[in-house]
């Protein structure tokens, strides 16, 4: 499917959703409005059918008019199977360190993540820069934050014991 | 009145009172720079340091702290795309493609020269037009602040990516995020877990958005740039490069006073407006968003035009433009000190004194930036696959440490993801957060205007101020569209 059509197909779908969906359940009227007062659903209703019709022009002028030449996205050359299964590696390791806060803490989630990262990025040299980065950078915050703002940073439950 | 003024000049000219605007100013620039940090954090941190502080160093310190912030955001915009403060997100759009091109430090250079000059022009905008602008600014009701709300957001629109329809659409996306939360009769909008009751915080949204999207790019596409910035050295701009920019600086100055005079604009909106205007009437407007110095001039003199601009309504009105100003308003009132028209009849010294120390400042503010860009041009010298780890670190934590919450770090990692998908599409992410700013108060005002009309919709078109915003928002449309027009015509040519 050519990129413009799906782009246009996202946005009409997605504010659709919001219009159909999401507006009539999670934007509660209130019984009683003061007033003439417009009611909550007024404005994301309205910017949502907005955006229906956005995404239906992007949609008509993607099958009518010739569209303009757009960058190409640069990329290491990998297939777009091997790129989607990286993207989905990101994706497991944000979820996994929003899930490990509570168990091993902000500071070991936070190593544990940037370890992640900077592999994730290809990085195999630098083996110091990466250990300073990886265990120093999150030591280092956590100082300072916690001496300059205050503030306290979740220990985890199963590091609790080791002061983490 | 010219005693007045040299007495309060005498009285600021203390080495205490240099001190503190240094520090402030310094201060400021630094915490600007770090992502996730912004200037109502600094602002608020240094509050309970006022306590013990006379009335006008303390207010002194606060505002060097806020000029500080704002210029400061550029620093990390132009060195590692990340806009250090909303304000400076236009900034990254031509600064950190000159960084790519190895010219950091022209960037840096143009960025400060901008800052320094909107900055000055901006505080002899306060002294001379304090009271008439903000009796002004108290004239515009509901309806005009609705329409001026939206021909910002349709100017931004308008210049940022390649299509004024997937401008308007992202700031669209930009609007419906913004009305997660509680509305302004207390129903709760797309609260789907407790968090979310209290909306979305701006830090998240706006870090998220513009920073993790290219560590994204580098995890997936692993397009590590190897070319570093040059020496800052090296990278002077040339007398040519600023009087080619000085246009756009000082019309950028004059946007930035303008508009930081009403309350609720700031400088955020400022600069985006500038940009788009700079863009619109530059003779390189087509390279704008590709490392434009006049855009980076555009940009920064009308964000820190903006921060003196601020301090007018609430000088003479006591009434604050943005947070940070609200902040202030605290400051002055912890003081002994009442802002509004009764200030300048019973504390005209000190008022003085604020608006000489307010001089002085943006004096200081090209020595501190100076001093400040050679620290952190060190940054270019890291290795992205190092760097960009490093800058969501710093993200994390620095969101971490504004509300101490969780939610906040996963939604600035929603918003990376976000702002990844918006990239492959091609969908600018500008508008959608210059909307997720205005979007509360574009919606509040038109709730406003409609329930002091009775529901009547052609409120939006009852005075004159509101028809002038109608036709500029029609030229703006127009002009868009035929340049777009004019663009595809010529690309075809060119094919052919």
């Amino acid at each position: 499917m050519p990129k413009p059509v799906l782009r246009g197909l996202i946005i009409v779908a997605f504010f659709a959703l919001s219009a159909f969906v999401l507006v009539p359940v999670y934007v509660p009227r209130p019984a009683f409005i003061p007033g003439f007062a417009p009611p909550p659903d007024m404005w994301p209703r309205t910017v949502s059918l907005a955006g229906i019709l956005l995404g239906a022009l992007v949609l008509i002028f993607a099958f009518t008019r010739e569209q303009p030449a757009e960058e190409p996205v640069e990329t290491d050359g990998s297939s777009p199977a091997r790129m989607s299964a990286r993207f989905a590696g990101l994706m497991l390791a944000f979820v996994l360190f929003l899930v490990a806060i509570p168990l091993l803490g902000f500071l070991v989630s936070s190593v544990l993540l940037t370890l992640c990262i900077v592999l994730m990025t290809g990085e195999r040299g630098h083996h110091i820069w990466v250990a300073l980065l990886a265990f120093g950078g999150p030591i280092l915050l956590q100082m300072f934050f916690h001496s300059a703002l205050g503030t306290q940073f979740p220990k985890g439950v199963l590091t609790k014991p080791f002061g983490f | 009145m010219l005693n007045e003024i040299l007495s309060a000049l005498v009285a600021v000219a203390t080495l205490q009172n240099l001190l503190i605007m240094i520090a402030g100013i310094w201060g400021g620039v630094i915490v600007g720079a770090i992502p996730g940090m912004t200037g109502t954090m600094a602002v608020t941190l240094a509050l309970p340091f006022t306590f013990y502080m006379e009335p006008v160093p303390s207010i002194l310190l606060l505002v060097a702290l806020y000029k500080g912030s704002t210029y400061g955001g550029s620093v990390s915009a132009i060195l590692i795309k990340t806009p250090g403060t909303a304000s400076a997100a236009c900034t990254a759009l031509d600064g950190y493609p000159l960084a790519q091109q190895g010219k950091a430090g022209k960037a840096l250079n143009m960025a400060l020269y901008s800052s320094v000059i909107g900055d000055f022009i901006s505080n002899l905008s306060l002294i001379f037009f304090a009271a008439p602008l903000a009796v002004l600014a108290l004239r515009i009701g509901p309806p005009e602040f609705f329409m001026l709300m939206l021909f910002a957001l349709t100017t931004v629109a308008g210049v940022s990516g390649s299509s004024l329809l997937l401008g308007l659409v992202s700031a669209a996306l930009g609007l419906l995020l913004a009305t997660v939360g509680e509305d302004m009769y207390g129903s709760f909008r797309f609260a789907f877990t407790p968090d979310m009751q209290a909306g979305l915080s701006i830090a998240p949204v706006l870090i998220g958005l513009f920073a993790l999207p290219e560590l994204i790019k580098l995890v997936v596409m692993r397009v590590a740039k190897k070319e570093e910035a040059a020496t800052l050295g090296a990278q002077q701009v040339t007398r040519e490069e600023f009087m080619g920019s000085l246009k756009a600086i000082l019309k950028g100055s004059v946007i930035g006073s303008v508009l930081g005079a009403i309350p609720g604009i700031g400088p955020s909106s400022a600069a985006f407006f500038s940009y788009g205007e700079a863009q619109r009437s530059s003779k390189r407007g087509a390279n704008f968003g590709k490392g434009e110095l006049e855009g980076i001039a555009a940009s920064e003199s009308a964000n820190n035009g903006a921060c003196g601009a601020t301090m007018i309504p609430l000088l003479a009105l006591g009434v604050p433009g943005d947070v940070i100003t609200g902040v202030m308003l605290g400051a002055f009132m912890i003081q002994g000190l009442t802002p509004g028209p009764l200030l300048f009849q019973t504390n005209i010294h000190e008022v003085y004194m604020l608006l000489i120390g307010m001089l002085v400042s943006s004096v200081l503010l090209f020595f501190a930036g100076k001093v400040t860009m050679r620290m952190f041009s060190k940054v270019s010298h890291i290795p992205q696959t190092l760097l960009t780890p490093l800058v969501l670190l710093l993200c994390i934590f620095g969101i971490y440490s504004i509300a101490s919450s969780t939610f906040d770090v996963a939604v600035l990692l929603i918003m990376g993801v976000v702002g990844f998908g918006m990239f492959l599409l091609n969908i600018p992410a500008a508008p959608f957060l210059i909307a997720f700013i205005l979007g509360p108060m574009l919606e509040e005002n038109l709730r406003r205007a409609l329930a002091i009309s009775r529901g009547d919709i052609s409120v939006l078109l009852s005075s004159p101020i509101t028809w002038i915003f109608a036709v500029l928002i029609l030229f703006v449309l127009t002009l868009t569209v035929r340049r777009e027009i004019q663009k595809t015509k010529t690309e075809r040519r060119l094919a052919q």
